[in-house]
């Protein structure tokens, strides 16, 4: 569960066109990093899987049906972490069970399983503005696992911390989506980020977005971020993605 | 700004009203041994601290002179509050749910705004003539409530409209209903602004309900008690009511304060 396919999908602004005639497909269970210049429509490409917004042309598939309206399949984790500051870190890993009328005590075994998963045992009762922004986006992550997705849609969930913190997020990252293993769409700016995680890189190019690239990541976990490979598919990627860069700021 | 209440902050402002009541006393004793008098204003006939003090003691509870039953202090208080209450009540039942109205929909703010920037710009005061004559009852309940309900629409139709579009978004996607959205996320945020909608009106209904009580004459109420004080000649008693509204008005608005940071733990 949690195949994932966009067939040419288009997407305009008034005239902008974000989104030009995409097709691409996520296998069940794959890790996939989408990367691309600023203003290449990453984040109009989640929010239109998501059902957040909906696409000018072409359609979009989880798992075989068609995504209309809120898809309430998939998790949303947002790159400034987007919590209900009135909640506790309990009470906002709980708001998707609650919002689907789970029972409270079945709610309450769902929401501590995925604090103790995310590492927050004995952080239940503080709220968002108590913690650092690397324990806001693990309550971003046990949040949007809650609800048991079949798809994990990553907009920067990272971008806002430090270097550090980086880093341990995402080995964090990796050690629950292998336990909890479902499908992952991951939005970065890192390069080094697409290749310590995913299976496959999506290059997207400048706008109007489609899919310029994509590089398979064949490389065993734990990944070692300075070997040679992973320096080598780097440096692949780096070339691609430069040259849409640069093709977007000539505009 | 330097935050938080200290010892040194509290001695500065028991200071500052120990001042103000010598420098009171002090204006009126001059004035009455004729050392010093302002022109056009008669301050012999102003009550010192201490009369006011005594007034205030002596007329504090009820009592009765033969048949006739004078009300105290304590009861002209007791009917102010009831009718701030009840009023209160009716403007927060009818406030709240119309700002929630105006600031969520766009259609309802179309429909409902010209009414409501009309209406709030006449002052409750304005209202008492007709509050008089269509009110066979309750005319001064009805003036705190026009003089509650503005502030407690418009801070809540701030407070709705300040909500977070990613939290309705993150909402969405968690499996929200349109009407999750508006009782789990929207009215949340909307809460601190109601409380300060709440907190303003109140404000305004205290003063409102001073007024009403002057001209509605009801027999009973701050309002009435310094006005007939008033009319009687009797000043410290007039003043020590003055006080006792200032009084109360004051810790009205510390306890929502206190009741809001008691409730709203989750801002920093």
């Amino acid at each position: 569960m949690g195949r994932l396919v966009l067939k040419n999908v288009s997407r305009r602004f008034n005239g902008v066109i974000a989104i030009s005639d995409l097709n691409l497909e996520l296998k069940d269970g794959e890790f996939m990093c989408l990367l691309g210049p600023s203003g290449c429509g990453k984040t109009t490409l989640l929010r239109l899987v998501a059902g957040l917004d909906a696409p000018t042309e072409g359609e979009l598939f989880l798992d075989g049906k068609k995504i209309e309206g809120v898809n309430k399949e998939c998790g949303f984790v947002f790159q400034e972490y987007v919590l209900f500051p009135w909640r506790t870190v309990k009470g906002n890993i709980e708001f998707g069970p609650e919002v689907r009328m789970v029972g409270k005590e079945e709610r309450e075994k769902i929401a501590q399983h995925y604090i103790d998963l995310v590492g927050l045992r004995g952080f239940e009762d503080h709220y968002p503005h108590e913690l650092s922004g690397g324990m806001k986006q693990r309550v971003g992550i046990a949040r949007a696992y809650a609800n048991d997705p079949k798809l994990l849609l990553m907009d920067e969930p990272f971008g806002a911390l430090d270097a550090q913190t980086r880093n341990l997020m995402q080995t964090e990252l990796l050690r629950i989506w292998e336990t909890e293993h479902i499908s992952a769409l991951f939005v970065t700016h890192s390069v080094d980020e697409a290749v310590y995680l995913s299976d496959r890189v999506v290059v997207m190019s400048a706008r109007p977005g489609t899919v310029k690239e994509i590089f398979r990541n064949d490389l065993p976990r734990p990944r070692v971020r300075t070997s040679q490979e992973a320096n080598a598919l780097r440096d692949a990627i780096l070339r691609s993605l430069g040259a849409e860069i640069k093709r977007a700021q000539s505009k | 700004m330097k935050k938080g209440y200290g010892r040194k902050e509290f001695i500065i402002n028991i200071l500052s009203l120990v001042l103000l009541v010598i420098l009171w006393h002090v204006l009126i004793t001059l004035a009455r041994n004729d050392i010093f008098n302002a022109p056009f204003i008669r301050l012999k006939d102003v009550p010192t601290p201490l009369e006011t003090m005594n007034a205030f003691a002596g007329s504090l509870f009820a009592q009765t002179y033969g048949p006739a039953l004078t009300y105290g202090i304590v009861d002209h208080v007791q009917a102010s509050l009831e009718r701030v209450i009840q009023g209160g009540i009716i403007a927060f039942i009818i406030g709240v749910p119309t700002g929630i109205g105006v600031g969520y929909s766009k259609l309802i703010s179309n429909i409902l705004n010209p009414v409501i920037e009309i209406v709030r710009n006449m002052p409750p005061m304005a209202w008492i003539p007709l509050a008089i004559f269509i009110f066979v009852a309750g005319g001064s309940i009805f003036i705190v409530f026009i003089g509650m309900v503005f502030p407690i629409i418009l801070n809540t139709v701030h407070g709705v409209r300040s909500t977070d579009v990613r939290l309705i978004d993150a909402a969405k996607t968690l499996g929200a209903s349109e009407a999750q959205v508006v009782t789990k996320v929207v009215i949340p945020t909307a809460f601190p602004s109601i409380i300060a909608g709440l907190r303003i009106g109140l404000g305004v209904g205290w003063m409102a309900i001073v007024a009403a009580e002057m001209v509605i004459r009801s027999p009973v109420g701050l309002g009435y008690f310094i006005w007939n004080m008033g009319d009687l000649g009797r000043y410290a008693e007039m003043v020590a009511g003055m006080l006792v509204i200032g009084v109360v008005g004051y810790i009205m608005n510390i306890t929502i304060l206190l009741l809001q940071k008691r409730f709203i733990r989750w801002v920093d």
